[in-house]
């Protein structure tokens, strides 16, 4: 009788969720071994089974009602392919449209950011052509080299606000793949120093100290150069007289890296929320930043199996702490 | 006597102002615009540096520094890298090819300035 029905049609025994009987609709769909399956206790009033052919595979939905046969109690459950199907299908097309959609974002972002650093390019270097130009004439004074120097510093503000446009986008994106090496901490503290935080027009240094037996990281390497040059660079930024320090502690069985600064702070209210986008705490006026940085320092530390935590304190200072394992 | 600086870049805007801030700082400037045209005004003028851009056409840097690697003559001219790429991967490859040195775009002239008197003065 159950054959004569075009939908799939099961009778379930209710206690222990056996499937007794499938009709002919329900075995085309889910084979013949659909029989004595046991399901998936308690099962409710509607539920979906796979039905796999070998080529391709569709979801059917089911909603069943308690029936009785023989004075026994069982579940009738009958399938509905057609709708289900049709609305997966739609439902899988939207996902493969939203996801187009995600890619051809970050490819524009990142081709837009690419781009954009040639104008850049030309206009640092012209501003620089005109400083030297002007200075070799001797008519260097205090107004031009003033505006001269906005123009250079705003510059390289619109670059790194690029940078860190096209890395949380990145992220945004799932477009970061972790790819963890060995990486050997003080070697990374020293290139960052020489390479990015030495020659300083304040002549202030960044200071290094070293606790315990330096052992190496599986961190990705670009990623954990990101996390470094943000809360460095920050330590800078958010500090006017004193050095900031950076303080590796190789303890037993993990590394602690602290970048600490003698600067502003951060006031209690704003550190639930500095970790996300484009917030900025309440006392930076007049220091530029986009709120992204932090954002993404948080994001690869723990992509890193990392921790991060901050302690500050307003009109004292910030010290920010990572932790990773060794393995 | 003036060393000799050839500027291999893509980018005319950039090329004519770096060239006038080099030749402002005593240099003598050769340009090409591509890597294949650099090559050749390398063999033809033996400079004593070349900065060159990454991405390019024709020839890319890293092309470039493989052709000076081979070649006996350009084998000892140090070649610095001008790259819009920050990511670390990209600048230790051009390292492990023999890049002298490298800086990014945008830069100060001062920094590139500093590298190129560490290389070639």
């Amino acid at each position: 009788m159950l054959n004569g029905i075009k939908e799939p049609v099961l009778i379930i025994e209710p206690t222990e969720g056996i499937i007794e009987k499938a009709n002919k609709a329900a075995i085309d769909k889910l084979g013949l071994s659909v029989t004595g399956k046991t399901l998936d206790m308690p099962f409710s009033e509607t539920f979906m089974l796979v039905s796999d052919n070998g080529t391709e595979s569709t979801c059917i939905d089911f909603s069943s009602s308690r029936i009785n046969i023989a004075q026994k109690e069982y579940v009738l459950a009958i399938g509905k392919t057609s709708d289900g199907e049709r609305q997966l299908r739609m439902q899988l097309k939207n996902l493969e449209q939203e996801k187009n959609l995600q890619e051809m974002k970050t490819s524009f972002i990142s081709m837009t950011s690419h781009e954009f650093r040639t104008p850049l390019t030309a206009i640092a270097a012209a501003v620089d052509l005109l400083e030297t130009r002007i200075k070799m004439d001797h008519m260097m004074n205090a107004f031009y080299q003033k505006n001269i120097a906005k123009i250079s510093t705003e510059v390289f503000n619109l670059n790194t606000m690029l940078d860190e446009i096209l890395t949380l986008s990145k992220i945004v994106s799932n477009n970061y793949e972790v790819k963890k090496t060995p990486v050997n901490v003080v070697k990374v503290i020293d290139y960052l120093k020489f390479q990015y935080f030495s020659e300083r027009k304040d002549e202030r240094k960044l200071e290094v100290k070293v606790v315990g037996e330096p052992r190496k990281i599986p961190v990705d390497k670009d990623q954990f150069y990101k996390i470094l040059t943000n809360l460095i660079s920050n330590a800078f930024k958010y500090s006017t007289h004193e050095n900031p320090q950076v303080k590796l502690h190789y303890h037993a069985q993990k590394l602690v890296i602290s970048v600490s600064d003698n600067g502003i702070g951060i006031p209690q209210k704003d550190i639930p929320h500095l970790f996300n986008s484009f917030y900025r705490g309440s006392n930076v006026d007049g220091i530029d930043g986009t709120g992204l940085g932090l954002a993404i320092v948080k994001t690869f530390t723990e992509m890193n199996d990392g921790e991060i935590k901050v302690t500050s304190e307003k009109d004292k200072g910030t010290k920010f702490s990572l932790t990773f394992r060794y393995a | 006597m003036n060393r000799t600086i050839l500027l291999i870049e893509d980018k005319p805007a950039l090329t004519d102002t770096l060239k006038t801030l080099l030749e402002l700082h005593e240099f003598n400037v050769l340009t090409a615009s591509n890597g294949e045209e650099g090559v050749a005004h390398a063999r033809e003028h033996r400079p004593d540096l070349v900065i060159s851009d990454i991405f390019m056409p024709v020839i890319n840097g890293y092309e470039l520094l493989e052709i000076f690697k081979k070649d006996s003559q350009l084998r000892h001219i140090p070649v610095l890298m001008l790259t819009a790429k920050t990511a670390i991967d990209e600048i230790n490859l051009a390292m492990k090819k023999g890049a002298a040195g490298y800086v990014t775009k945008p830069f100060l002239f001062r920094n590139l300035h500093a590298k190129i008197i560490k290389l070639i003065l």
